[in-house]
């Protein structure tokens, strides 16, 4: 009995461990399903007892522990699946992605050993040069997905470190927008940014910040038609520094407003099929701007565009 | 400013595509260079070799990252930097790292191997 209680006890932390609402774990949601029974049970005895003969007390008691017993029991199995599953898969993404980091890593330092040895422009025909770099470029993409979805991994189990320091937001996102350059302009997409000449430090952790504004950028050159612009702002208002990227693109339809920072979301609009992502951008950018004490928020119409904006509490 | 040729490193990482990319750059850098490619042979090496820096990875066959550290730690070179290299990057994997005495802790997918070697040199310049 006491071992049976103290496992119970486990799987409720176990369960909270991994994001899980006490609502989602089936021992807890057990333990009050019972006490419920309970109660109901003496309630309906007492009642019955007074107005009805013995006969019908027995009866309506016994229906009613049954009926309890067939729903509390259907019930709790299906939460018990589906925490089960949320646990599995949470281990399940954070197993798979850590086995990924080395062979990719490989291949990344691998490169750059290429690429410090000798000029391989020099000793390569001009074709190879071109697949080396789509090898390249093919490696940090996976590598940046593997590296979100183990943050959202760990993110979710309580466990990433967040840094505190003190830094230039405007120097970040200038560094960010000149990163996207080139990938804007394969897709014929020009990037403007207005930053406005003021100090714009903001505290929090830098990297995972470069994180949000990538994602954020990325995403709007993404979902932004051919030959159209992005339009990158940073400004200071009030106390708060004040990120925003604008697309004139897709679009997000509005019954889709409400899901779109959910985890694993994917806009289904036309060109869904048309962009690699897995669904976790949004939810990483608001999950660290939490943490960091700052805020995202969009505004969004189908087929005329999107603008993202994030705020973080301005440090003079 | 310190010479370069002068300093041993120790590499013990498993991944032998890792440990030649990075053996590779650091002798093109003028770095001596001694590879282990399990804990046991880490912990060995780090003890007879005497190298002026150790980088290690956490997820070793044999004998693990923390486990080495630990036994180098207690060790008479116990004051050789010891840089952790490693994809495990949860609070409790460098908190347990930093409190068992290692300098630093770079996770490897964040890194180039240019990163590597200026936390290499900074480290050597301190």
């Amino acid at each position: 009995m006491f071992a049976k209680f103290l496992d119970d006890f486990r799987f409720i932390t176990r369960c909270k461990k991994y994001g899980l609402g006490l609502w989602q774990c089936p021992n807890f949601l057990f333990l009050v399903m019972g006490m419920i029974a309970i109660a109901a049970m003496v309630g309906t005895f007492f009642v019955s007892s007074r107005f009805a003969s013995e006969g019908v007390t027995v009866m309506s008691v016994t229906l009613e522990v049954v009926f309890i017993m067939i729903i509390g029991s259907s019930v709790i199995r299906g939460v018990e699946k589906v925490a089960e599953a949320n646990i599995m898969k949470t281990e399940f993404i954070s197993i798979i992605s850590h086995q990924m980091c080395s062979p990719l890593s490989a291949i990344k330092w691998n490169m750059e050993v290429i690429e410090t040895e000798r000029d391989p422009k020099e000793c390569l025909p001009e074709k190879q040069v071109v697949f080396l770099q789509n090898i390249k470029k093919s490696n940090e993409q996976m590598l940046k997905m593997v590296s979100d979805l183990l943050e959202v991994a760990r993110i979710d189990q309580g466990k990433s470190i967040f840094e505190e320091k003190i830094f230039d937001l405007a120097e970040l996102v200038k560094d960010s927008v000149a990163g996207f350059r080139s990938m804007a302009a394969e897709n014929n997409i020009e990037i403007d940014s207005q930053i406005e000449p003021v100090s714009q430090k903001v505290c929090g952790d830098e990297r995972k910040i470069r994180v949000v504004l990538d994602n954020l950028i990325s995403n709007a050159i993404k979902y932004s038609k051919e030959n159209e612009r992005v339009e990158v702002r940073l400004k200071k208002e009030d106390e708060k520094i004040v990120f925003s990227v604008q697309d004139w693109g897709v679009g997000i339809p509005h019954y889709q407003h409400s899901k779109i920072f959910e985890k694993f979301f994917r806009s289904k609009n036309e060109f869904r099929y048309r962009t690699e992502g897995v669904g976790i951008g949004l939810y990483l950018a608001k999950a660290i701007l939490k943490h960091c004490g700052g805020k995202v928020w969009f505004e969004s119409e189908a087929e005329k565009g999107s603008t993202f904006y994030f705020s973080l509490p301005a440090v003079d | 400013m310190v010479d370069p040729t002068k300093q041993k490193i120790l590499i013990i990482e498993d991944d032998r595509a890792l440990q030649s990319a990075m053996v590779e750059m650091l002798s093109q850098e003028g770095y001596e260079t001694t590879s282990a490619y399990d804990g046991e042979e880490g912990a060995r090496k780090a003890q007879a070799e005497k190298p002026d820096l150790i980088l290690l990875d956490l997820i070793l066959p044999k004998k693990d990252g923390y486990e080495v550290l630990a036994e180098i730690k207690k060790g008479p070179n116990k004051n050789i930097p010891v840089l952790i290299l490693t994809n495990l990057e949860e609070i409790e994997n460098v908190q347990k790292a930093l409190d068992l005495g290692a300098k630093t802790f770079m996770v490897k997918s964040d890194y180039s191997l240019r990163d590597i070697i200026e936390k290499i040199k900074e480290n050597f310049q301190k």
